[in-house]
């Protein structure tokens, strides 16, 4: 139905050892045998279905292996052509054949434009599609559970309730505009008053619930800062239980920020480490500390790892006048206890040695406790959804505006008009009032390929 | 056979607006009416405007249409409603002389050259080529270019008062018996609906000392632009209310009462409830209010509103003197039930045009509305669009950011309706623009362009515009904080500001206004009308929220302005359910925000149809 053909890489980029490149649209087939070589394979003998073993052509006439899978519409995804390349190798390689696939005709994939496609083709219903966000980007169990939830309908229905109630006081308000003879108006704007404040706290408990639905969605942000040669990079690797970082004596070699990911609890903690803070003149390095100070912003908590084996020095003493400053949610994490402790105490302290890999599971709970406060009861109404959080943190912030300021400065007409906007912006999680541009928003919501 | 341009058949508050606008921009017009007094007729409250229909009334005006006009020349008492409620759902409403509306707008009528009034009963329109044949029950015959249907409740109407059911038109005129008939043949789906008027008394009956007078405004309003002099009020309403023993005498005598026993089946409004069926769906009140208002300065005859039914006559006097202050009621005219037929409005283009055959347009009642002010609403577009019809020109259709007047139009032709539809402030969703002080400022130019503003209005908007901007250049001025600026501050409790202001900033604190700037800095003097300031006051004081609304319209339009072709084929599309492919085959929207606003069509249906419509035009 569509007239462009569309490509994109359909698995997670950087994780597992195979990626599939898909590509959806009339000329799929056409263009994949442009750039895909198999033994007697053509166009008019082509299987729906069966996986082929080839070479695919790249851009420098290198060769790779990979296999090959053709849909035929409308049995597959989208409902339209479809192939699929499944090749080896990393982020690279598969960035080389998508590369491949878009010279030889095909166009790159809008975010979600795969699913909104299958959604057209009648091949998903929307609420479908919604519940896919869900299911795509649950990398793990916790996510999962709660996205079906949602799905479920019980949190639409909380938010539902707070949306009636907000109908019925609009309703109210409409009426006594439209009837005037029929109302008292000063007894109005005050129970508008308690009323807003009762449907806000019903608001409130749902993202007071749902706070903990960032993490399961983007996980918990680590930040890992101390000064130079504390064993940053060991700790780092420590937790992650792989070499990602270059460890090494030598000051200053950490420059860029690395990031690598491990569970604890079903929840992704993401690590970055930063360039160690000090004193620096060389231009690449000061970079790398800007880059540090940025990101403890962005950090849910900071790990501020000591040398237990020496004194505070100026350096330590500046990173810990930087946490104070910028009121940095940290745990001290007092490194290489194996050899003799020299550094002071500190209240939030933990002590481990990375070299050793002692404590490195304590510190593990240390940082999902710091973050995850109260236990995820996944059978609490959730939101899993970041942009569904969001909706519900707008309206909140519209209430509070209403409630604090707008109902003793302006009128009834204006009221009305602020609280029906409120009512439409709930109306974009229990699909009551969406329109064009949030489809659009929930489509590009959507992971690549999927 | 006479040819006309255009024939209008009904003489009501649409078919009068009809007729002037298509007389008003040269077309040869024949008004055919049952009967000629019942032109312009008040059948029900005499009241003109309210809230969103006295926007409806000014938007009127406007347009260069007659209803504000008359309105002011007939007017015995004006009041604005929604004072503290905010500018934009203030409305204007007059108490008419309905004797006085009938005659005035019957003489304006007489004194169009193009306008060829005549009384006569239409029984078919029929179809010729290009031409319409208008037959009345004389057997006359007219052939028209256009016709303008505005036959109000006389389609097959019939009074119900208790258990007499009786074959005729509103306050005993002949009704209109085959019309309907014809419209059937013509392939069209009607619809039988409902609605009352009360009783009216002998004033002399009535016990005033008991209620509440109420008294109209005295500061200088009006609808029109074209209204010299202030308004005088020349008559008050009066409070009163039910009793217990009025709901006892309802409550004990319910069986007897059509609207509730099912003897009446066409549906009636919700927002006008009989007092019968208020006292059975709120049972817990105690009481209701009503209104005696006056009918006519040469007249005795009071309107008591709130009150309508159809319960059986000796009933109603009962109940009537039950109520404070009516203890000895003299009734002069029954209060009664109307069933009539009315069309399905989804029939409709927006331009009011009948889907199916061209040059065949329906306004007012006809059309499922209520009210005087919806039907003159309609009647003006479906006469503006009768005349660019006949001339071969595009058709005007107002977008809900114009007017409410678009509103009413887009929400009935799109939504339908299952009650009598009435104009309400709150189905309007940019209201803060659609005010009734910027009437003019939203569609007199687009009046102009039709043909309908005179040069005479012309010139009044004009000028009214100058002094605006010279109130806006005024306001544009540096004010110093010295002590003058201190004193209006505090006393008004607010924050001085360390910085030199305009003016106009000053007017967004919450509890200045441009009077107390006034007071405070005689900027103005006598110069200006009091509702120019009024309206550079609302215009600065909601600048954001109607900055906010803008936004909303420009997204609005986006899809307003993909249009759909007529002949797309909705059944045939996979991705959208097969209830919202029906309810857009059946709407045939013009474009996608249209096709939008339809009820059981999803935002997925939308975004799905959005991208066959693009695909389709490329």
């Amino acid at each position: 139905m569509q007239e462009d053909t569309i490509v994109s890489i359909a698995t997670p980029i950087g994780k597992g050892a195979i990626s599939i490149i898909r590509m959806s649209g009339k000329e799929s087939l056409e263009i994949a045998l442009k750039v895909f070589f198999a033994k007697n394979l053509k166009k008019n003998n082509i299987i729906p279905r069966k996986m082929y073993f080839g070479d695919f052509k790249l851009e420098n006439n290198a060769f790779e292996q990979c296999l090959m899978v053709f849909f035929k519409n409308p049995f597959s995804y989208t409902g339209e052509d479809v192939v699929e390349f499944q090749i080896h190798g990393g982020v690279l390689i598969a960035q080389k054949v998508l590369e491949r696939c878009i010279s030889a005709g095909a166009k790159m994939a809008e975010p979600g434009e795969f699913s909104k496609r299958a959604f057209i083709n009648g091949k998903i219903t929307l609420d479908k599609a919604e519940a896919i966000i869900g299911e795509i980007n649950a990398e793990s169990e916790g996510e999962l559970l709660s996205s079906l939830q949602v799905t479920n309908g019980k949190l639409a229905e909380k938010i539902l309730s707070a949306q009636e109630d907000i109908k019925l006081l609009l309703a109210e308000l409409e009426v006594g505009m439209d009837y005037p003879d029929e109302t008292e108006e000063t007894k109005l704007k005050e129970d508008v008053f308690f009323r807003l404040e009762e449907i806000r706290k019903k608001i409130d408990e749902i993202i007071e619930n749902s706070k903990n639905s960032k993490y399961l969605h983007n996980g918990i942000n680590v930040a890992l800062i101390g000064r130079t040669n504390v064993g940053k990079s060991s700790v780092m690797n420590a937790l992650l239980g792989e070499e990602r970082a270059i460890v090494t004596d030598i000051q200053g070699t950490t420059r860029d920020q690395i990031q690598g990911s491990y569970f604890f609890e079903g929840i992704k903690i993401n690590l970055v480490d930063t360039a160690g803070i000090r004193e620096t003149t060389e231009k690449v390095e000061s970079i790398g500390i800007e880059k540090s100070k940025k990101s403890l912003e962005t950090a849910d908590v900071v790990l501020f790892i000591l040398d237990g084996s020496e004194n505070m020095s100026a350096d330590d003493e500046r990173v810990l006048k930087l946490l104070k400053e910028k009121k940095t949610n940290f745990i001290v994490v007092i490194n290489k206890i194996d050899k003799p402790r020299k550094i002071v105490n500190f209240e939030n302290e933990i002590e481990i040695s990375a070299l050793k890999s002692e404590n490195i599971e304590k510190l593990k709970k240390k940082i999902y406790e710091n973050v995850i406060k109260n236990e995820i009861d996944f059978n609490k109404l959730v939101l899993t959804n970041e942009r569904q959080y969001e909706i519900l943190k707008e309206a909140d912030k519209k209430l509070k505006k209403l409630i604090e300021k707008e109902i003793k400065s302006e009128t009834l007409d204006v009221l009305s008009i602020q609280l029906k906007a409120i009512w439409q912006i709930l109306g974009k999680i229990t699909g009551k009032t969406e329109n064009e541009d949030i489809i659009d928003l929930i489509f590009s919501k959507f992971c690549l390929g999927k | 056979m006479e040819e006309f341009d255009s024939v209008v058949i009904g003489a009501g508050h649409a078919g009068c607006e009809a007729a002037l606008a298509l007389s008003r921009t040269g077309n040869k017009t024949l008004l055919l009416t049952i009967s000629l007094d019942a032109i312009a007729f008040l059948a029900c409250n005499p009241s003109i405007g309210g809230t969103a229909k006295g926007q409806l009334v000014s938007e009127i005006d406007a347009l260069g249409g007659e209803m504000g006009i008359i309105a002011d020349k007939t007017a015995l008492q004006i009041r604005m409603l929604n004072r503290g409620k905010g500018p934009a759902v203030q409305s204007l409403r007059v108490q008419s002389d309905k004797n006085a509306y009938h005659s005035e707008m019957k003489k304006v009528l007489e004194n169009e050259p193009n306008i060829f009034i005549r009384q006569g009963e239409v029984v078919s329109v029929e179809i010729d080529g290009e031409k319409k044949i208008v037959t009345t029950n004389l057997g006359l015959k007219y052939l028209a270019k256009s016709v303008v249907f505005a036959t109000g409740v006389y389609l097959k109407s019939e009074i119900i008062i208790g258990e007499t059911r009786e074959s005729t038109g509103p306050n005993g005129f002949k009704n209109s018996s085959s019309l309907s008939d014809c419209f059937m043949k013509l392939g069209l789906k009607l619809m039988r609906f409902k609605t009352g008027t009360p009783v009216r008394l002998h004033a002399r009956s009535a016990d005033f000392s008991k209620m509440e007078e109420q008294l109209g405004d005295e500061e200088g309003l009006n609808f029109s632009m074209m209204t010299e002099g202030v308004i005088e009020n020349k008559a008050s309403c009066y409070l009163t209310y039910t009793t217990p023993l009025t709901h006892e005498i309802i409550r004990q005598n319910l069986d007897k009462a059509p609207a509730i026993s099912g003897e009446i089946k066409g549906v009636g409004p919700r927002y006008c409830p009989s007092i019968e069926t208020k006292v059975v769906r709120f049972a817990d009140r105690e009481r209701h209010q009503l209104f005696l208002e006056p009918e006519a300065l040469d007249t005795q005859e009071l309107y008591l509103q709130g009150f309508s039914t159809s319960m059986p006559a000796d009933l109603q006097k009962e109940m009537v003197k039950s109520v404070i202050g009516l203890e000895n009621a003299e009734i002069m005219r029954d209060a009664y039930a109307i069933e009539y037929d009315c069309i399905e409005p989804t029939q409709l283009k927006p331009t009011l045009e009948l889907k199916t055959i061209p040059g065949l347009f329906f306004a007012g009642q006809i059309n499922g509305t209520s009210g005087y002010e919806e039907a003159g609403a309609q009647g003006i577009i479906a006469g503006i669009n009768a005349n660019l019809f006949n001339k071969n020109l595009p058709q005007l259709i107002l977008k809900r950011s114009d007017a409410y007047i678009g509103v009413l139009i887009d929400d009935i032709v799109t939504k339908g309706t299952n009650e009598p539809y009435r104009m309400m402030t709150s189905r309007a969703e940019y209201r803060l623009l659609l005010r009734q002080d910027n009437a003019d400022m939203r569609l007199t130019e687009i009046g102009r362009k039709v043909g309908l503003v005179s040069d005479e209005r012309y010139e009044k908007y004009q000028k009214k515009c100058k002094k605006i901007e010279e109130i806006e250049q005024i306001l544009q001025k540096k004010v110093k904080v010295d002590e003058k600026m201190a004193a209006l501050f505090e006393e008004n409790g607010e924050n001085l500001p360390k910085e030199n202001m305009r003016y106009c900033d000053l007017l967004k604190r919450t509890n200045i206004d441009i009077y107390k700037i006034e007071k405070a800095y005689s900027l103005f003097g006598d110069k200006f009308d009091k509702r120019l300031l009024d309206y550079v006051n609302t215009k600065i004081k909601y600048e954001g929220y109607i900055k906010q609304q803008k936004e909303e319209i420009d997204k609005m339009l986006a899809n307003e302005k993909i249009t759909i072709p007529e002949d797309f084929d909705y059944m045939s599309i996979k991705g959208i359910r097969m209830e919202a492919r029906e309810k857009l085959s059946q709407i045939k929207p013009l474009n996608l925000g249209q096709a939008s606003r339809i009820s059981g069509v999803s935002p997925a249906d939308i975004s799905v149809l959005s991208i066959l419509v693009k695909k389709r035009k490329i």
